[in-house]
């Protein structure tokens, strides 16, 4: 009955937001493209982002769809860089849309991005956590600079890292992916520009995701293992360990967070003694459940369930 | 040739090649294309270093990287060759050209070593094929170096057919090979002079994973819409890893042998997709994605002539699994002040593999039916919430997270387990975003997750089992998290960064009982300041701390009943894992003059793993042997240089010190039974020194 209240709940909450559609302020604000290019007229104080510009995808005059064919600078930056230029430019003057602004909003910013980018990987960005919290396009992106870091697998962390700081040094523990090495990336897991999935994974679910690069672990399997089917993530840590193989908690710990004591599986940690008794040694309950993912083994033997053939 | 002969030589020689392709100036409009080429050498043997940069041997290496940029004004079709490491093992190589706009492809190959860290020491053959061979007894053997290597090659086609229509495809084939720790094992009598009755049997890794996208997206004014088709498969060489030799406890009898063992099966699956948004208004938006996705493993099961299957149980399993995703989410903005944003998920996991009793010989007090367990799932989402702005920039934000997930369980279980688990999250949030000095957040959320009975687990013949521990996935819980982040311009040189995250559990467990997870515990502190001493001097500094608990309890030798004895032999005990790491960091980076540029970082973490056991029942008893704190030092020093020798032209030297010092336990006085060892140096230092000529041109 509980569940019941709280699916009811669940629904009318999603329903009063699907009602509230007749709004009357824009979530991103149009930057207006001028009639005319101002781009030699911001050349003059601004050359090293005008090269930049012209250099780039933005730059590139026979994509009609690029910026540099939309109005050139004020197709971004706003046709209030016309009254910037025409007040003799300096900062803050004029109604000009700084990307590296503090004072500028993250919906002003990103609505002048979106206006082009909202297709593809970006449909979910309006809805995306990142979006609710302010964080904007120019956050993790360098459009002038010849190179985008955020763009780079090397070093793209170091922009997440800008405010997920528990997993910058997660990615230096013992047992870890090869972020630093820059042979995998946070984009390889995580979508930030949003998804339908929970914390912006690339795939559908967090299983899905990991399976893109370890998919000898979606069997099924005649014998499967409960959390490893539900979610990986129960027992891993993706962004770094100290125990090995990503794993949250050593072993026997991390087997009796979920295994009733009978036998010997609520044993003390031990490093010593025989059998069952060393269960932290080496691969700890590993060394006999050996096949922990699940295993194809159809044997017709008692202690095949336990994943040890 | 002595050493400044060659000094000599080598100087004249990069002399004469940067005369031979000095350059008139840049053009700052024209694409930029780089080359780089050189040496580096290591001084030791760095098997953490070089885990997966492919640096991990004393030695030379050859330095080579490219980025061929080309663009032709007219057309506006990009030409780009991009190269890194292409002198090492962790080479990534990509060419790709497009006419932007309307057409692109790319071919790209990337391959990722893992080397082992460990040091293996055995005398077991066939390493690396799925029939290996173990001594019958104890054996001195030589070092292997386990290692795995995934080579992948990616092919990609985009067609612009419209302002409104174009395609994607992307394919990528990925293949892995090596071998990596692996082992059987069983109770018996052991060995004199060893832990178990294990014995070192290496997986051998030989699999081809392949991925295929095909994006149809359409871009209208106010509708986007992105269809497409996900395909992937596995295919492993191997599905048994067979064992010849062997102790006799772990290779005889013949019918029940710990051989074979099951490797991972083949599987594949197909997903058709829609996602799309669409701008109701220019202040609300929605956005959607459906997907149905159906898996299959239909691999042939591992056999053995003296270990036939069950009656009924065919070549393989038949595993189906089928799987449906709706999502809905909106945002808007009623009023000027006012953000509403909602988003419902559904997805629902059916596991359709057929159930068949694969083992028949269960006996009442058996803790499974002998069938096996498809796991099926079914997951609904919801999320609301409300944002408003108040004066000086500030916004506050509320907002509800509810969470229902439903699973099924076979009627014999070992785990406790419930068929449903519900979450509430109810959450608040301060947020500064637009000052030129301070900003900033400060946000609590508080969930409760409870959900359906846990169901009794019971024997085979009807008995009552164990029940005691709430697995930490489906317990009750309690959470409540802070997370305070700031950013501050005090000066204009000067920025600082202060960040905080806390959380803390509570575990509610089985029926009162104490058992299992009881609390958890998670603060993580970090702050980073940079100064600009000049224009052209930056320096940074950083410091994290990272401390996680959690406290658990179970007890020794329960009965099948789940009856602990609670004696001083079989107490019921405490568990408190502890695992803090101190982290700081220093940086530098300026330009001396105009024909150098310099840069270094500092780092330093140390990482504490405790493992606290302390008897609860009788008080008086004692834990034998607790754990010792398992401690990690990291020490990284990195220095480069960046030196003009022409305008088109530089040499970069790179240095980098790296420590990694360790006195984990794991493999320590452990041997297999069939004398393979695994080890580790456990102060590795090294030193790296490297020296590249950099050739730019348009």
């Amino acid at each position: 009955m509980v569940s019941g209240t709280r699916t009811l709940l669940l629904r009318v909450i999603t329903l009063g937001g699907l009602l509230v559609l007749a709004g009357v302020q824009p979530l991103f604000a149009q930057p207006t493209p001028a009639k005319e290019s101002s781009d030699q007229v911001c050349k003059g104080c601004h050359e090293p982002f005008f090269n930049s510009l012209t250099v780039s995808k933005h730059g590139t005059k026979a994509d009609a769809r690029a910026p540099v064919n939309q109005g050139g600078c004020v197709a971004c930056h706003g046709a209030g860089a016309l009254e910037h230029a025409g007040k003799g430019g300096g900062k803050g003057v004029g109604g000009v849309i700084g990307f590296n602004s503090k004072t500028v909003s993250a919906d002003v910013k990103n609505g002048a991005c979106m206006t082009c980018h909202q297709s593809g990987k970006r449909i979910h960005w309006a809805t995306s956590t990142h979006a609710s919290r302010d964080v904007s396009c120019s956050s993790c992106h360098q459009v002038h600079a010849p190179h985008d870091r955020t763009r780079d697998k090397l070093t793209q962390s170091e922009t997440c890292f800008a405010c997920h700081k528990e997993q910058r040094v997660q990615i230096d523990r013992p047992s870890r992916h090869p972020i630093r090495e820059g042979l995998v990336a946070c984009s390889d897991c995580h979508n930030p520009h949003g998804s339908a999935s929970p914390k912006m994974m690339v795939r559908d679910n967090v299983n899905d995701t990991c399976y893109t690069c370890h998919m000898e672990k979606r069997g099924p399997f005649v014998r499967t293992h409960q959390p490893v089917q539900e979610d990986c993530s129960i027992c891993h840590n993706p962004h770094g360990t100290v125990a090995p193989n990503l794993l949250k908690a050593r072993q026997p710990f991390l087997c009796q967070q979920c295994h009733e004591p009978t036998s010997h599986r609520g044993n003390v940690g031990s490093l010593t003694g025989t059998g069952t008794t060393p269960n932290a040694i080496a691969r700890g309950c590993l060394n006999c459940h050996t096949n922990i993912h699940g295993t194809n083994n159809p044997a017709n033997i008692s202690n095949e369930r336990t994943f040890r053939r | 040739m002595s050493a400044r002969s060659a000094a000599s030589f080598a100087a004249a020689a990069l002399a004469a090649v940067t005369t031979v392709f000095a350059a008139e100036a840049e053009d700052p409009t024209k694409p930029v294309s780089e080359f780089s080429a050189g040496l580096g050498y290591l001084n030791n043997d760095g098997r953490r270093f070089g885990q997966y940069s492919g640096m991990n041997e004393k030695g030379g290496y050859l330095l080579l990287d490219l980025f061929l940029n080309r663009r032709d004004d007219a057309t506006g079709t990009w030409t780009q060759l991009w190269g890194r490491n292409l002198g090492l093992d962790s080479r990534q190589l990509r060419f790709e050209q497009n006419r932007q706009g309307n057409w692109g492809y790319f071919v790209e190959y990337g391959r990722t070593p893992r080397n082992e860290p460990y040091t293996v020491t055995t005398a077991v053959g066939g390493i690396g094929t799925n029939n290996v061979t173990v001594p019958n007894a104890p054996a001195a053997g030589s070092p292997y170096d386990l290692k795995t290597r995934r080579d992948a090659i990616g092919l990609g086609f985009d067609k612009v057919f419209s302002k409104e229509w174009d395609l994607k495809v992307r394919f990528r084939n990925e293949e892995k090979e090596g071998a990596r720790l692996f082992a059987r094992g069983s109770t018996g009598t052991v060995p004199a002079g060893f832990r178990g009755n294990f014995e070192f049997t290496p997986e051998p890794i030989d699999s081809t994973t392949r991925q295929l996208d095909v994006i149809l997206g359409y871009t209208g004014e106010k509708l986007q819409l992105s269809g497409g088709f996900y395909g992937t498969m596995f295919n492993n060489r191997f599905n048994q890893l067979n064992i010849t030799g062997g102790s006799a406890v772990l290779a005889a009898p013949a019918n029940t042998a710990f051989t074979p063992i099951g490797l991972p099966p083949d599987n594949s699956s197909y997903q058709l997709n829609l996602s799309g948004g669409y701008s109701f208004t220019p202040s609300t938006r929605g956005t959607f994605k459906l997907a149905r996705s159906s898996a299959k493993q239909d691999d042939a099961f591992p056999s053995h002539p003296a270990q036939p299957v069950a009656p009924g149980v065919g070549g393989n399993l038949g595993a189906k699994v089928e799987t449906t995703l709706a999502q809905a989410g909106i945002v808007s903005r009623p009023m000027p002040r006012l953000t509403l944003r909602a988003d419902l998920r559904y997805e629902d996991r059916d596991d359709r593999t057929p159930v068949l009793t694969y083992f028949t010989g269960t006996s009442a007090t058996s803790t499974s039916d002998g069938a096996n367990e498809p796991r099926s799932y079914r997951t609904t989402k919801g999320m609301a919430e409300a944002s408003y702005l108040l004066p000086y920039e500030f916004r506050l934000t509320g907002g509800i997270d509810a969470e229902e997930k439903k699973r099924n369980t076979s009627p014999v279980r070992i785990v406790s387990y419930r068929a449903t688990t519900d979450e509430m999250a109810y959450r608040v949030e301060l947020r500064r975003s637009m000052s030129e000095t301070l900003t900033g957040a400060i946000s609590y959320v508080y969930s409760d997750r409870d959900g359906s009975a846990f169901q009794t687990t019971t024997l085979k013949g009807g008995g009552r089992g164990s029940n005691l521990i709430a697995p930490l996935h489906l317990a009750d819980r309690e959470r409540d998290k802070v997370r305070f982040s700031s950013n501050w311009t005090p000066t204009e040189p000067l920025s600082i960064q202060f960040f905080v995250d806390w959380a803390d559990d509570k575990y509610s467990g089985r029926d009162g009982s104490g058992f299992g997870p009881r609390k958890g515990r998670a603060q993580n502190y970090s702050l980073d300041a940079s100064y600009r001493f000049s224009d052209k001097w930056l320096g940074n500094a950083w410091f994290n701390r990272n401390d996680t608990r959690a406290e658990q309890a179970t007890c020794e030798a329960a009965t099948s009943a789940g009856v602990c004895p609670a004696t001083a032999g079989d107490p019921v005990y405490r568990a408190n894992l502890r695992n803090r790491s101190d982290s700081l960091g220093f940086g530098l980076r300026g330009e001396p003059s105009g024909a150098w540029t310099l840069g270094g970082d500092l780092s330093y973490s140390v990482i504490k793993d405790g493992y606290g056991q302390l008897p609860a029942l009788p008080p008086t008893s004692t834990v034998p042997a607790s754990l010792p704190e398992v401690r990690t030092e990291l020490t990284r020093f990195n220095l480069y240089a960046k030196y003009a020798l022409a305008k088109n032209a530089s040499l970069r030297l790179e240095y980098i010190y790296d420590r990694y010092k360790n006195n984990d336990w794991t493999w320590t006085n452990f041997s297999y039974v069939d004398g393979t060892t695994v080890s580790e140096n456990p102060n590795q230092r090294v030193n790296y020194l490297g020296a590249s000529y950099v050739y730019r041109w348009q």
